[in-house]
């Protein structure tokens, strides 16, 4: 009970406090009760009936929603229809392990190296006499057994890389977007995703008044404030940026605040950066791109006329 | 399902609305200020209080990926101590040749090999063609899920691009007999080579089949796309040469820079005859006169061509005007 009034107090102090803020909107808090919902679009999972009479004809789910966000305002522009191949495919565990592990290996520099007896460099004179010392026998000072001897099976330069069959690797692209679109985490932009920085500032920093120290310090403050006000910061786990080419506003700021998340170019990313932080923003263009160049499982080699070999890239729902 | 719409933003918005008119001398103390205004806010899903929701943990999936059960088996190391089930003999039982070394697979146990007492027989002919083969009942399965259209012509296009064979492409594709008994749509179908009964059940159907002579270099182009198909040889002859290199430069052109090709006709002996064959439907059987065999050397007894009834001639001149 007493736990309750504390509640009331607390709420009812919260909303004093909002209210006494200037050109703040209805706060948002009060849908947190028992669920979290995010911006994402997502598809909420029917309870599904095992059992099925035979006059009612079974319709799988051929498409999912996608909302088009403007950033970062998180405004709706657009929704589109992504085919289930695409963005709604079952997770596969094992799929995502082969391609992580796959591009673990194929990261490795393999450049480890060591010296053998036979590399390692001096003369090979015998160090001193085979008998007479009262010493064990003794040869070369390149033994493996001395002190700045070579090394007997030390690392040499390899490749670590292995092989993944190229129709896992894109069906694991599409399963971990999948998965982060099951969960809400997938969240699409308009074009031209970057960070708005005031103009104020935009403004001194070409004029070069501010220097290093003061232009990094205000972006990863503004950064911070940004993402925490869209609960996509730290606590919420990172934001991983994804666009099609450098945009200088957002790389910039997500390298000096980078504990907030980080900024990726559409080729620098693979499987495991998909998996990593707490959600994905990515840019419409960037996404059609990413699906498009990872759908080589989808193709079909018999071609039967009158049916799609490929599913559609996003159509427009609404514009 | 109706697009979501946002979450209200807090300090965000209000941070990212730029201003109407670039001040003249922007006033720094007043964007850091702004930023230092809302970080003194009570930012609203900070920690724990009665209506946040509890926690937010973003643990990442990277920690509970794995491959499937049993997709992996553990090595087995050998004469690696007795637990192991491989220890004492590392599975290569006591004594001997076996254990100690290798026995040559064909080694039958100090008896004159098979291979000793008989010696080697036969070759094998690396340069034969090796065919795709093709039959019947699977052809008119095809037909009949709509994989192949029978109402045009069946070239090893579409043979290839429909998955009927062409994994890998080899060297042609021969038409076989194999449930012919079933095979009843009429069809008309171009292929390197067809068994006698393949040809009898084709047109018995009603269809007509013709053989053509294909390289597996032209079999990819055809599947490609890169060469027009044809059933009419190439003509011999200098009389031809000008007209046919102009089309094919005239090709050339209009296709834009691609490369244009021409399916080959055949150069060996072999090849020659099996297409100059009617009975093989060979697309140069309609070079044969009457009566002429498709083989290039037998000739039939008694007939004499002009060439030997010239040589004839000219001998019988060398003996009159011998002298002695």
């Amino acid at each position: 009970m007493a736990g309750k009034g504390v509640k009331c107090l607390s709420e009812a102090l919260r909303g004093l406090s909002l209210g006494a803020q200037p050109c703040r909107t209805t706060p948002a808090r009060q849908a947190a009760m028992g669920c979290i919902r995010s911006m994402a679009t997502a598809v909420e999972g029917k309870p599904s009936n095992i059992t099925r009479s035979v006059d009612e004809v079974y319709t799988p789910l051929t498409t999912v929603p996608v909302t088009i966000h403007s950033f970062p305002t998180l405004e709706p522009r657009s929704l589109e229809a992504w085919s289930t191949k695409h963005l709604y495919l079952p997770l596969r565990r094992d799929i995502l392990h082969l391609a992580v592990v796959y591009e673990g290996d194929k990261t490795r520099q393999g450049t480890a190296s060591s010296k053998t007896r036979w590399e390692v460099a001096g003369s090979h004179r015998k160090m001193r006499p085979q008998k007479g010392l009262g010493h064990a026998r003794l040869g070369t000072r390149q033994s493996p057994l001395m002190r700045h001897g070579g090394k007997t099976f030390g690392p040499k330069p390899r490749d670590f890389s292995t092989k993944l069959n190229r129709k896992v690797y894109d069906l694991a692209w599409r399963t971990a977007l999948s998965y982060r679109y099951r969960r809400g985490e997938l969240i699409v932009t308009e074009d031209g995703l970057d960070l708005p920085l005031p103009d104020e500032f935009l403004y001194a920093a070409s004029k070069g008044v501010l220097g290093r120290e003061v232009e990094d310090g205000f972006v990863s403050k503004y950064l911070a404030e940004l993402l925490a006000g869209l609960q996509w910061g730290r606590e919420y786990g990172r934001t991983t940026f994804i666009t099609g080419d450098r945009r200088p506003n957002l790389f910039t700021g997500m390298e000096v605040g980078g504990e907030n998340g980080r900024a990726l170019e559409l080729d620098e990313v693979d499987v495991k950066d998909l998996l990593e932080t707490g959600r994905i923003v990515i840019e419409r263009s960037a996404l059609r791109e990413m699906i498009k160049t990872h759908s080589s499982d989808l193709v079909q080699r018999v071609q039967v006329p009158g049916l799609r070999t490929k599913p559609q890239l996003g159509t427009a729902i609404v514009q | 399902m109706p697009p979501r719409l946002p979450i209200p933003l807090t300090q965000a918005a209000r941070c990212c609305a730029a201003p109407a008119s670039r001040p003249q001398a922007p006033s720094l103390v007043s964007l850091f200020a702004a930023l230092s205004l809302q970080s003194r806010t009570p930012t609203p899903p900070t920690t724990a209080t009665v209506t946040t929701p509890t926690q937010i943990r973003s643990a990442s999936i990277l920690a509970n990926l794995s491959d499937n059960k049993g997709a992996y088996n553990k090595r087995i190391r050998k004469g690696r101590g007795p637990s192991s089930g491989y220890g004492k003999t590392a599975g290569r039982g006591h004594k001997g040749q076996k254990q100690h070394g290798k026995v040559k697979p064909w080694f039958q146990g100090g008896q004159t090999p098979l291979i000793v007492s008989h010696g080697r027989h036969g070759f094998i002919n690396f340069r034969a063609p090796k065919m795709m083969e093709v039959n019947l009942e699977k052809l008119q399965k095809w037909i009949d899920t709509g994989r192949i259209d029978p109402k045009k012509q069946i070239t090893p296009r579409e043979l290839i691009r429909s998955n009927l064979v062409g994994n890998p492409i080899l060297d042609g594709i021969k038409l076989l007999a194999g449930g012919k008994e079933t095979f009843r749509t009429p069809i008309n179908i171009v292929v390197s080579r067809a068994s006698a009964a393949a040809i009898e059940a084709v047109e018995r159907a009603g269809g007509k089949i013709l053989t053509r002579y294909y390289t597996r270099d032209a079999l990819k182009r055809l599947v490609r796309g890169e060469v027009v198909h044809t059933t009419t040889p190439l003509p011999v002859g200098p009389e031809h040469v000008n007209r046919v290199l102009g089309r094919m430069r005239h090709e050339a052109r209009v296709s834009g820079g691609k490369k244009v090709y021409r399916l080959p006709d055949p150069t060996s002996r072999e090849d020659i005859e099996y297409y100059r064959d009617p009975a093989h439907r060979g697309y140069l059987s309609h070079t044969l006169k009457p009566g002429e065999s498709p083989s290039l050397f037998f000739k039939v007894p008694g007939a004499e061509t002009a060439e030997v009834k010239a040589v004839e001639k000219e001998r019988a001149e060398e003996q009159a005007a011998r002298l002695f």
